[in-house]
């Protein structure tokens, strides 16, 4: 039933162009967005349970055999089962545009040492330059400037040096002072100190028993493995006189918390042994850190030692399954943390807290990122009189977020790690990697080892 | 079924069996397969609403050896009386197997089942450990009795052991007996429901969906799984629209209460807005109860008794061929082109507001404000269509269904269908009532424009077809109707200022000779230059926002201040003159 219509005059182009596709809803082709994708947004870890770790949210994911398989040669796309990695990566890098004050410092009350580890960082407590000691009225400043921020968040004071336990009166004094402080404007107080022993006297472990203090005290291992790098200045072992002193505090801790954390030089690589010694003392928690920075460059770790570290680490963590199939605690902190963080899916852009929610205090009333950079300029942010400087902060922080640090935003690992110690990499570079690696995959596979057999000790 | 029939969904759904997450965070993005969280128990609707599962209260009726009770409720509709909430007794028992431990309650019981048995007895005290409670409250003279709900929890804050209760019978001389027995526990000594409680009586609360509670029930569960308002059912060979609506526009619009108790079809009157002025006209409890067979089932919101029969345009026959599609498609985006030319002559000559004497016809401006406002939306509508028309063609030159030649439809039709199926001569007039007549004839439903898109979709409804342009075809029909409905409702409005020789909302307009009317040529151009650019538009088949598109429409806004600068003048914009070419 069509009309004859009468046509309008109406412009119609002589030669049709091609046509073109459709504009709604644009078709993106899928093949091309999985090209696209970065490689380092997952990790493929081989084993009788094999895994998939999701960098973002740090998300472990059993997988089954065949479908690995399928996965490891490209049969199937890692993208295709695990969708979310073709939505773009989420903004890793912040602005730290407010950055709140730090919930922690440490105070170096006393830059100087009774001992003369050959190892240490801090040269004595000296940070290469002269011994000091911090008075009273800087310690009360800093902790003033600690809790004046800290708005309703708890605090930590902590005692470096150094040794500490040299400037006993300070020491004693600035928790006496912190703890009324704290008190009068209710806030929650911690306190923490890193200590040799060898000074203890029974008023200071009154102290730390009172005060719910973390002690955590610098030992090697077994006494002979100790006293070769941890020596007295009158030659006498230094390892009994830690011991002895520690004693009653490890016998009756109060409410205090005792670690011991061994410092793993080239000279001896062992972990395991080192473990079980100071356990054999009575240490519940024991950590090692490994030696990357020396004044004697002899005894810091090499390329050729990671390896072999490695498999020390690991020897060591062994050792701790053991222990949970029978049904005890863990006592080796390395791997209890790493656990921890990858049963929280710790996920992180920088390697700690310095800077942001820590810093510490030299001697002299300086802040610096943190205990390692001590008397560092290129790590300064003012001092107690003047205040912390957030501009100081905030650029620090910024520049040295994992994503934009360089082998890092390739890496697989770089979330849990967070791109290393940045006193360390500031001084010798990035080394070790595979070592982390290694250790991190070897944690993750532990941890479905440990989570298939109801090992775990966490909640789910 | 071999792997490579295996959908992609199902792939994916058998990939995601394979991955298991491992720590926290892998688990809480982890989308696990099953009942949500809403499914489980605690997070049932019952929790609220014992009806939908078990009421406790059942159990404590029976709290006191010998006497059943009821938690009078203020709300209750059988006792609006203040005196008659609370605990009412509504039975003595002396069988009661707890009572056989209990000589001496027993006895009490026995002497007093008589009087008992007469008037209406509450309980007014509960003392338990030397704790008494009143289940009411003084206020000088004033007794307010406290509501079942609030004794329930009293009854239910009883521990085991004896309790003392007073009871008073409210209706007679406030008579009151006092009685003392062992708070009744729930299982016996093998923990199982003690053999007091009568089978039914733990259930005798839940919901009875297709009785009571499907009229009202307290949190709406199943009363909001039936309609409200529906339309009643067509009459044996009543006109309907090819949508299947009535035909007749009063039947059409006039939604009735679902659950009125009048079945009537002469007596079914329209429902009231609100649930409450509803309510008095509607099936009652027990009524619904012997009655629910008669309530209708209801389809496209239409009651139905009989077989269900899909309107004209559900049945309509489809075209052979998708050439034959096209040919249709290009006349009906014809007849839509000159409908909007039409309209939008009409729509210039309704007098703006401030041109109307408001003092010698009430509300006026009010009216040409809504009619303008009508006009307009209906040619605006008619302006997708055509534009919808155009694409549906596009996608069939795009599918390779139809050749590419013909180009864009943007010509203008010549005649309109009108009433009784003949038709009559586009023609650009002012909006007197015949012109508003003609224009609900071209857009009745039951109307040329409708019926030939009801082929058109029957046919782009077939595979063959990008699933789009038949949505686009539905689009158009349902708009349709609305238009019908639009222009009636115009008429309704305008026709109060109608006299017998006298349009008080209309402006003279005469079409304006672009020869000597330099407006009229420059508003022609614009017109001319709008069809150009949505010639560009169509032919690309790019319609969203492609430069053309934004062309046309900022013509299209110059044309309408030139519109309106000639209507002020007393011309309209004269778009074609069929008489003229002739």
């Amino acid at each position: 039933m069509l009309v004859e219509n009468k046509k309008i005059p109406v412009q119609v182009p002589p030669s049709r162009r091609a046509l073109p596709v459709l504009t709604r809803g644009a078709l993106i082709e899928p093949s091309e967005t999985l090209q696209k994708t970065p490689a380092a947004r997952y990790h493929l870890i081989e084993g009788a349970t094999p895994l998939v770790f999701l960098l973002e949210g740090s998300r472990l994911f059993a997988v089954e055999p065949e479908l690995f398989a399928e996965l490891k040669t490209g049969a199937v796309a890692v993208e295709e089962v695990f969708p979310e990695l073709l939505a773009p990566l989420a903004a890793s890098i912040a602005d730290f545009d407010s950055l709140a004050e730090p919930t922690a410092i440490s105070l170096n009350v006393a830059q100087s040492c009774n001992l003369s580890c050959g190892y240490c960082y801090a040269d004595e407590g000296r940070f290469g330059g002269k011994a000091g000691a911090m008075t009273s009225e800087t310690a009360f400043a800093a902790i003033d400037n600690l809790l004046a921020g800290a708005g309703d968040r708890p605090v930590t004071v902590g005692f470096m040096g150094g040794e500490p336990f040299v400037n006993r009166k300070v020491l004693h004094a600035s928790v006496a002072y912190a703890r009324r402080r704290a008190a009068a404007q209710n806030t929650k107080i911690r306190f923490s100190v890193t200590t040799n022993g060898t000074l203890l006297q029974p008023a200071d472990i009154e102290l730390l028993r009172a005060n719910g203090f973390s002690v955590t005290v610098s030992l090697d291992g077994a006494e002979q493995t100790n006293n070769r790098l941890r020596r007295s200045k009158d030659g006498s072992s230094s390892f009994a006189r830690t011991i002895e002193n520690l004693k009653p505090l490890l016998r009756k801790p109060g409410a205090a918390k005792l670690a011991a954390r061994a410092t793993v030089t080239r000279a001896d690589l062992r972990v395991r042994e080192r473990v079980a010694s100071l356990a054999a003392v009575g240490f519940a928690d024991i950590g090692v850190s490994p030696l990357r920075q020396s004044p004697d460059a002899s005894l810091a770790l090499t390329d050729s030692d990671w390896s072999s570290f490695l498999n020390e680490m690991i020897r060591a963590a062994e050792d701790e399954i053991l222990r949970l199939q029978r049904g005890e605690k863990l006592r080796f902190s390395n791997f209890a943390e790493a656990l921890r963080q990858i049963h929280r899916g710790a996920s992180r852009n920088l390697p700690c807290g310095s800077a942001s929610n820590y810093v510490s205090v030299a001697a002299d009333g300086n802040y610096f990122s943190c205990h390692r950079t001590i008397d560092n300029e290129f790590f300064a942010f003012g001092n107690t009189a003047d205040g912390l400087s957030a501009a100081a902060r905030r650029r620090f922080l910024s520049a040295r977020q994992v994503d934009r640090q360089e082998p890092c935003s390739s890496c697989w690992a770089r979330y849990l790690c967070g791109g290393g110690c940045h006193a360390e990499v500031a001084a010798v570079g990035r080394g070790g990697c595979d070592y982390i690696r290694g250790w991190l995959e070897f944690c993750l596979r532990s941890y479905d080892r440990l989570a298939s057999a109801n090992l775990l000790p966490f909640d789910f | 079924m071999s792997d490579s029939n295996k959908s992609n969904f199902e792939e994916k759904s058998l990939r995601a069996q394979k991955i298991f997450p491992r720590n926290l965070t892998a688990r809480a993005a982890y989308q696990v397969a099953g009942n949500p969280v809403v499914a489980r128990l605690e997070s049932g609707v019952g929790n609220c609403y014992p009806g939908l599962e078990y009421d406790h209260r059942n159990l404590d009726r029976r709290f006191f050896p010998g006497l059943v009770f009821d938690f009078v409720s203020q709300d209750d509709a059988s006792a609006p009386s203040q005196k008659r909430r609370g605990l009412r007794l509504t039975a003595v028992e002396l069988n009661d197997p707890d009572l056989q431990g209990d000589q001496s309650l027993r006895d009490s019981l026995g002497s007093q089942s008589a009087a008992l048995g007469a008037g209406s007895w509450f309980v007014n005290e509960i003392e338990q450990d030397g704790k008494k409670i009143l289940t009411y409250e003084t206020a000088g003279n004033n007794i307010e009795y406290l509501d079942g709900m609030v004794i329930y929890q009293i009854v239910r804050g009883l521990n085991r052991g004896k309790v003392r209760i007073v009871l008073s019978n409210r209706d007679g001389d406030g008579a009151s007996v006092e009685l003392t027995g062992e708070r009744r526990g729930f299982l016996n000594e093998d923990g199982v429901i003690k053999s007091v409680f009568q089978p039914g009586e733990l259930t005798q609360s839940l919901c009875s969906p297709w009785q009571h509670d499907f009229r009202d029930c307290g949190c709406n569960y199943w009363a909001s799984n039936h309609p409200d308002i529906v339309l009643t059912e067509d009459e044996v060979g009543e006109a309907l629209l090819p949508t299947g609506g009535s035909a007749d526009p009063h039947r059409a619009q006039t939604l009735v209460d679902w659950l009125r108790a009048d079945r009537n079809r002469e007596a079914a009157a329209e429902a009231f807005p609100t649930r409450e002025e509803n309510r008095l006209f509607q099936m009652d409890h027990y009524e619904i109860n012997r009655r629910w067979e008669q309530l209708a089932v209801v389809l496209e919101g239409k009651e139905i008794s009989s077989i269900y029969r899909p309107g004209e345009i559900h049945r309509a026959a489809p075209l052979a061929s998708p050439q034959e599609v096209a040919d249709r498609l290009r006349y009906l985006a014809s007849l839509e082109h000159v409908l909007i030319l039409e309209y939008l002559y009409a729509y210039f000559s309704i007098a703006p507001p401030d041109r109307v004497d408001a003092n010698r016809f009430p509300d006026i401006d009010d009216a040409v404000i809504f009619a303008r406002h009508q006009l307009l939306m209906i040619a605006v509508s008619e302006m997708r269509h055509l534009r919808w028309a155009n694409q549906i063609l596009w996608e069939l030159e795009h599918a390779k269904l139809i050749s590419a030649e013909s180009g864009p439809a943007l010509e203008v039709a010549e005649t309109v269908p009108a009433a009784g199926g003949g038709h009559r001569k586009a023609e650009l007039r002012v909006l007197t009532m015949d012109t508003l007549q003609d224009f609900i004839d071209v857009e009745a439903p039951s109307g040329t424009l409708d019926g030939q898109y009801a082929s058109v979709a029957a046919t782009l409804r077939e595979p063959l077809y990008p699933p789009s342009a038949y949505q686009l075809a539905e689009r158009i029909i349902a708009d349709g109707v609305e238009h019908f409905s639009r222009f009636r409702e115009l008429k309704l409005v305008l026709k109060n200022y109608l006299s017998e020789n006298e349009s008080p909302y209309l402006l003279a307009l005469t079409p304006a000779d672009p020869q000597t009317n330099e407006t009229a040529a420059a508003a022609l151009a614009a017109y001319s230059s709008i069809i150009e650019n949505l010639a560009e538009a169509y032919e690309k088949g790019d319609m969203e926002d492609a430069k053309y598109i934004i062309t046309s429409r900022q013509k299209m806004e110059e044309l309408e201040t030139l519109a309106r600068k000639l209507a002020a003048d007393g011309f309209g914009i004269p778009f074609f003159n069929f008489e003229q070419s002739e």
